[in-house]
């Protein structure tokens, strides 16, 4: 129990979400501590890019309490506006603004909201995309971006403003197979420079190389979670071990 | 609720009179009135070849205020415009060729009965027509709120036609001269007179006016008293010195030429264009100063309205929705009739005409652009206001920084079509009197008869308008893409 030790930088309790007939979450508690890095899998409609949107609260739950970095974000007198500067999001479709370019994207943020001045912020957007391996690509028009370079200028935007907890919502899911290691490769230096990732995804071999705890959901419930070696090598639950064998075999 | 709704609309009223530059006029020592009058009611109300209103209601009503010591503001219209503006306090007085009855007593006072007239029907030169039981099936034209149209619908049952009503009256003569309808009921002596002057139309009964009676100035009821004291004074004068027999035999004895220029003026498109030039640019710059005010102060009402149409607070969604729901849905007609003829009545303030009709633009054509620019917020991918907010961002910079300037891209050309239908809508307004391109083609045909080539010009200069508004639109839209 090394983990409970060690800060809790997310706190879930009792949350419940519904649309209308559809329970997608059932009473889900979960804690992540400081430096974590959790990746969360299970089949599609489990309920697991809903947990992860209602951690930033682009989603919102039903009953239950979810704490971040010592926020009662369920607490509608939360601002939950700064409370997300420190939460950083990467989307399945990127979501790069479409107005403006790779630099502009990143600066964003950071000038808009006072964290940075212009210089600095344009300083700090060249260092980010040096990082992602894009310092090429500053100054060019979003949609002449293949996906791959989208997304790591997505992650470059959401590190912009210095977040201490990223969430990846199916970060490759939308990408052309040869594009999928560069993403995987600034995510995996990211979780090595200690930040705390909480990240959904279909990726079974970069789970197990980067997670320190495998989550899984099925029909709106957390079913197992541990270490990838326990998870992935000696599953428990019969729902898990029904899903690796489609996975892995796919 | 309701003081307040009344500000709002004063308010309103008083910032677009501003904008448009039309406040009232100042009052002099002498009294000024506005008078209306029928815009094309040949030989008493009609444009001589200079654009003045001229014929024997004017010439009588000029000759009298000059005598009585009184200033006057003519506004033309249609007759039914003219009579119903008295009655809802936009004008004083009203001088039009108008009969005198008994129902229209009971809402105006009216002046010395001043010319004897009664109805008359007519059908087309060398129709087998012969007498009001031949009308039988057939349609019959007639002028809006005219003593002629409503002898028609008294003895509608009767003979059994149908009928169909016009705004001028030339377009209802060539109605019938083009047999689409087969008969006419109106004043005889305006007829008789369009006849004289070259009308292909034949008058039934020339020397037995139908429920014969005389035409009389008019106030409203109870109203403008010294208006009609110095009228019927002043024509108790001109009766007695033989002037007013001299202005009607000046009308009835010559022919329309004289008034309206000649007949080869009228045969040739450059003739029309070269007699009529003054009038034509006139118009046209009235549509084009209504085409451009109404552009810019109805994006800028659109936008307002749309913007607050995707707001997170649901009232101010609802003010949105509501206003677009109730603007979109009014005919624009409706709209300028409601808030020129209808409201100054309530709020006991007169709306000039102008600042009426770019009231009306911009509530009518501010609800469409509100319309789109709120699909155009919409319609931006929801994963970008996502974005915005998950870096912390708020709604309203969210709007701002990313939703607004794509949305707005987005909508584009629905400004470009937008921007032309409110041009082509300008032409609307001159069914309350304003004097822009559309009504000046009327103006113009009332005098010459010649529809064809003269609403052929009008057309042509609201193609090349338009051509130009879309040119000037495409380089706009070039330059923000680049």
């Amino acid at each position: 129990m090394s983990e409970a030790q060690k800060k809790v930088k997310v706190h879930v309790d009792k949350v419940n979400k519904s649309y209308g007939d559809n329970h997608v979450l059932r009473d889900i508690s979960l804690d992540i501590a400081e430096n974590e890095v959790v990746v969360m899998i299970g089949p599609s409609g489990s309920g697991k890019s809903t947990f992860l949107r209602m951690l930033n609260q682009l989603e919102t739950q039903d009953d239950g309490t979810i704490v971040v970095d010592g926020f009662d974000i369920s607490d509608k007198k939360t601002d939950i506006n700064k409370v997300r500067e420190n939460i950083g999001m990467v989307f399945q479709n990127f979501n790069l603004f479409n107005n403006y370019t790779v630099l502009e994207n990143i600066m964003l943020a950071p000038v808009e909201l006072g964290k940075l001045d212009k210089v600095a912020a344009e300083k700090k957007a060249r260092e980010l995309l040096d990082t992602v391996g894009l310092a090429d690509k500053a100054d060019v028009s979003v949609n002449s971006l293949s996906g791959g370079q989208k997304q790591r200028i997505a992650i470059a935007r959401a590190l912009a403003m210095s977040p201490d907890i990223m969430l990846f919502d199916e970060p490759t899911s939308a990408l052309d197979p040869e594009m999928v290691g560069d993403v995987l490769e600034v995510m995996k230096n990211l979780a090595d420079s200690g930040m705390t990732m909480i990240i959904v995804t279909h990726e079974m071999g970069f789970a197990k190389q980067v997670a320190d705890r495998v989550v899984f959901f099925e029909s709106g419930k957390i079913q197992e979670s541990g270490a990838p070696e326990q998870v992935f090598n000696a599953p428990k639950n019969a729902r898990l071990q029904e899903f690796l064998s489609k996975v892995m075999h796919a | 609720m309701k003081k307040t709704s009344q500000f709002l609309i004063l308010s309103l009223i008083a910032f677009v009179s501003l904008i448009s530059g039309t406040a009232y006029t100042n009052a002099s020592e002498k009294p000024n009135y506005v008078i209306t009058t029928d815009a094309t009611y040949p030989p008493f109300d009609f444009q001589d070849k200079n654009n003045q209103y001229t014929g024997i209601d004017q010439e009588i009503l000029k000759t009298i205020a000059k005598r009585e010591g009184f200033t006057y503001t003519l506004k033309p219209m249609s007759f039914n415009a003219a009579t119903q503006s008295v009655s809802s306090d936009q004008a004083d007085g009203v001088i039009a060729g108008m009969s005198i009855t008994d129902e229209r007593k009971a809402v105006y006072d009216f002046g010395t009965p001043y010319y004897r007239s009664g109805i008359g029907w007519a059908v087309k030169k060398g129709s087998n027509i012969k007498a009001l039981k031949d009308l039988k099936g057939k349609t019959v034209a007639l002028k809006t709120g005219t003593s002629g149209a409503d002898y028609a619908l008294s003895i509608q049952k009767e003979y059994g036609f149908k009928v169909t009503y016009f705004n001028d009256s030339d377009t209802l003569y060539n109605d019938v001269i083009n047999d689409n309808a087969q008969a006419t009921f109106g004043d005889l002596p305006v007829i008789q007179y369009a006849v004289k002057n070259g009308t292909k139309l034949k008058v039934m009964n020339p020397k037995a006016p139908i429920q014969a009676g005389w035409y009389g100035f008019a106030v409203k009821k109870g109203q403008n008293a010294k208006l009609l004291a110095s009228f019927n004074h002043g024509f108790a004068e001109i009766k007695k010195d033989g002037t007013y027999d001299k202005i009607v035999a000046k009308y009835l004895g010559a022919s329309a030429a004289t008034f309206t220029g000649s007949k080869k003026d009228n045969s040739t498109v450059m003739g029309i264009l070269n007699a009529n030039r003054n009038a034509f640019l006139q118009g046209l710059w009235q549509t084009v100063i209504l085409t451009v005010f109404a552009i810019v102060l109805a994006s800028i009402w659109g936008i307002l309205l749309g913007v607050m149409g995707v707001s997170q607070l649901p009232w101010i969604r609802a003010i949105s929705t509501t206003i677009i729901y109730l603007f979109r849905g009014l005919p624009l007609m409706v709209l300028a009739f409601f808030i020129y003829i209808g409201l100054p009545g309530v709020i006991g303030t007169k709306i000039p005409a102008f600042t009426a009709g770019l009231l009306t633009l911009i509530l009518n054509e501010g609800a469409y652009t509100a319309a789109f620019v709120r699909g155009g917020f919409e319609a931006v991918d929801r994963g970008q206001m996502e974005a915005a907010r998950s870096l912390g961002l708020p709604y309203s910079k969210s709007m701002r920084r990313v939703i607004m300037p794509q949305g707005l891209k987005i909508m584009i050309p629905s400004f470009i079509n937008q921007f032309i239908i409110t041009l082509k809508d300008t032409s609307i307004l001159s069914a309350i009197g304003i004097l822009e391109l559309t009504q000046t083609g009327s103006l113009i045909v009332s005098r010459n008869s010649q529809g064809f080539r003269v609403w052929a010009i009008v057309a042509v200069i609201y193609l090349i308008v338009i051509t130009l508004l879309t040119w000037l639109s495409n380089w706009v839209e070039k330059r923000t893409r680049a």
